[in-house]
């Protein structure tokens, strides 16, 4: 008893140093280095098997599965057998609490003492302390596992919002790639991951990514066990794959878990794309309204703010811009000797090209009519100069009157202009058609032929750009040149000035809340 | 980060320095725990991760079988050169109950 007593302590610090082992085979071999200490007089032999299916596994060095008679093992409950005179001394079968079997053989020394009742009693109370340190360590690695996953998924809550965080600030499509790749293989144990931008239209490869940077894509791309996520974006698609879902004994297919994880990953790339595409619309859409202001402003400060007044007749013109400012143009210049230039011109496109390629026609032509040139001649002078200082696309189609107002001749030249329409005081009407083609068009040195009208007292001579007979309604319909011609008519007897203002009021008549889409540009001279 | 996981180990008495490379994964985690458990009678382990950027929960596990067999001896282990996320993820994961940070490897032998 003295002896027994004297263990206690002992069975407490082995209970500790058990139930604290790593694994069940170090707690196993711990027991074994417990039991040779107790019983010194004795071999002890240990076996473990994992079910009661399975073969028994020697435990410990220089144990020989072989060199022992394992039928003293065979037995299907817990079974503590003492002998005497027999191939060994004791044998144990214990049953454990997952499952799995402890077997121990017990065979006293060539020169040992007999196995006692004290001895018995200790076996006992070890077998109990064993089998309580054994659910111990159970309870404690299922702790462990349960602390752990609760922490894995609190790391994966918090890794998901952060990524989200991070990936907004990048604006460098590798950084965003890279980020997003190493955050979601994290976040689902994956061993490597892949995004591929393929063209949308033909499905080519246009870029990828691969975490880790350098590892193989078709590694990932033939891997058994993937995950996908696929989304589009303007022309392109990304695919994202997860390649290889590590455990501690290798890798398996991933889960639904991981699934939701890589698509709100995915999903949160995706906006970060779409954000920085409407960005640069706005940036784009910005631009071009600065464009467009700065295009005005050049076109509203070459037109005429206020036509010169003429003696003997009436003038009235008028520029209406539309919102993508056209390149339309009209003025009334004074020459001296009692001459008039009446102009107007439409510069093929829009925007600040267009109101530069109008700057450039009228800096020309206040230097060339100075001169006092032929207008056939200015014409050809003035198509060298815009063909040469535009675009293929770019051209002007202009109209220029030369009004003597004394006499009323006019001295005409239509390049590729609209009709001007001439109405008579006895109500005919006279079309000015195009004598060459618009100016800049071509440079092949066709002439542009010159007309001469004579203006009598009642005439009207009405120029227009095709921002009038163009104007369409919300059912797609033109106002029509047979319109604009019978309003014209219809209303000759008006002064120009209201003309003008009419004309206008019943084009917006007409195109009621359907856009502008082209500058509306009229001229109209009356001699009284 | 390279596509391999690199390890380079130190050893000072009883204290091992281990300096990473790459992703501490399954891989990763295992060559840590396997050169750790190369020694006997290490004190204190120096994991510098200053060229390790992305760990996942594997890897931790290995992580944390180390802390553990150290603790048994009262040992302890630093990590060096920690990326915020990775510090961050660590945190979360209780890591520092039983484990410390330092600046640097340096820091963490003194």
């Amino acid at each position: 008893m003295v002896k027994v007593s004297l263990q206690i302590d002992s069975f407490q610090e082995a209970f500790e140093v058990l139930s604290k082992s790593f694994t069940i085979s170090q707690m196993i071999n711990n027991f074994l280095q417990l039991l040779k200490t107790n019983f010194l007089p004795f071999d002890i032999y240990l076996f473990h098997r994992t079910s009661s299916d399975s073969e028994w596994t020697g435990i410990g060095e220089g144990i020989e599965k072989g060199n022992h008679d394992l039928s003293f093992l065979n037995k299907t409950s817990r079974q503590i057998d003492f002998f005497e005179n027999n191939k060994y001394d004791v044998s144990v079968v214990l049953p454990l609490s997952d499952s799995s079997w402890l077997g121990i053989l017990l065979k006293q020394k060539p020169d040992g003492t007999e196995f006692s009742d004290i001895d018995k009693i200790t076996l006992l109370i070890f077998l109990q302390v064993f089998d309580s340190a054994h659910k111990a360590f159970l309870n404690q690695k299922k702790e462990k596992e349960l602390i752990f996953e609760l922490n894995e998924k609190i790391f994966q809550l918090n890794n998901l919002i952060d990524t989200g965080i991070e990936l907004s600030k990048y604006e460098k499509r590798d950084v965003l790639f890279e980020l997003a790749l190493e955050r979601i293989s994290s976040l689902t144990n994956s061993s490597s991951a892949l995004v591929k931008i393929l063209n949308i239209k033909n499905n080519e490869l246009v870029q990828q990514y691969t975490f880790p940077v350098g590892f193989s894509p078709e590694k990932i791309v033939n891997s058994p066990h993937k995950a996908e996520y696929s989304f589009n974006h303007f022309n392109f698609t990304y695919h994202f794959i997860l390649s290889e879902k590590e455990t501690r004994s290798g890798t398996t297919s991933f889960n639904e878990l991981d699934e939701m994880l890589l698509s709100a990953v995915c999903r949160q790339v995706q906006v970060v794309i779409e954000n920085e595409y409407l960005q640069q619309q706005n940036l784009e859409k910005e631009k071009m309204e600065k464009e467009l202001n700065l295009a005005a402003a050049i076109q509203q400060k070459i037109l005429p703010k206020e036509l010169p007044s003429i003696e003997g007749y009436e003038i009235a013109g008028t520029n209406i811009p539309s919102k993508e400012v056209g390149g339309d143009y009209y003025d009334c210049i004074k020459l001296g000797d009692n001459r008039y230039a009446l102009i107007i011109a439409d510069v093929a496109g829009k925007g600040i090209s267009a109101a530069l390629l109008v700057n450039t026609l009228n800096a020309a032509l206040y230097s060339y009519l100075e001169f006092n040139l032929p207008l056939t001649e200015m014409a050809d002078k003035l198509n060298k100069l815009i063909f040469n200082s535009s675009p293929p696309d770019k051209y002007i189609t202009f109209f220029i009157a030369v009004l003597n107002a004394k006499s009323g001749e006019l001295d005409v030249v239509n390049a590729g202009h609209n009709p001007i329409l001439l109405l008579r005081s006895d109500g005919t009407l006279e079309k000015i058609e195009a004598g060459g083609v618009g100016l800049g068009m071509l440079d092949f040195g066709l002439p542009f032929p010159g007309q001469k009208f004579m203006m009598n007292k009642g005439d009207k001579l009405f120029l227009y750009t095709d921002g009038i007979p163009e104007a369409m309604n919300e059912k797609e319909e033109d106002y029509s040149e047979e319109r604009m011609i019978n309003f014209f008519i219809n209303h000759s007897k008006l002064p120009a000035n209201e003309f003008i203002d009419l004309l206008v009021k019943d084009v917006k008549l007409f195109t009621g809340q359907t856009e502008q889409s082209d500058d509306i540009t009229l001229l109209e001279i009356l001699r009284k | 980060m390279s596509a391999e996981f690199n390890l380079i180990s130190e050893l000072y008495d009883k204290v091992l320095v281990l300096k990473t490379e790459g992703y501490i994964n399954n891989t990763g985690g295992e060559k840590i725990a396997g050169e750790f458990s190369k020694y006997s009678g290490i004190e204190k382990v120096i994991l510098d991760l200053e060229k390790s950027k992305v760990v996942n929960s594997i890897g931790i596990s290995y992580l944390i079988e180390v802390i553990e067999k150290l603790s048994q001896i009262n040992g302890k282990m630093v990590f060096t050169n920690l990326d915020p996320a990775i510090e961050k993820t660590f945190k979360i994961m209780g890591i520092f109950q039983f484990a410390e940070k330092a600046g640097s490897v340096d820091e963490a032998l003194k």
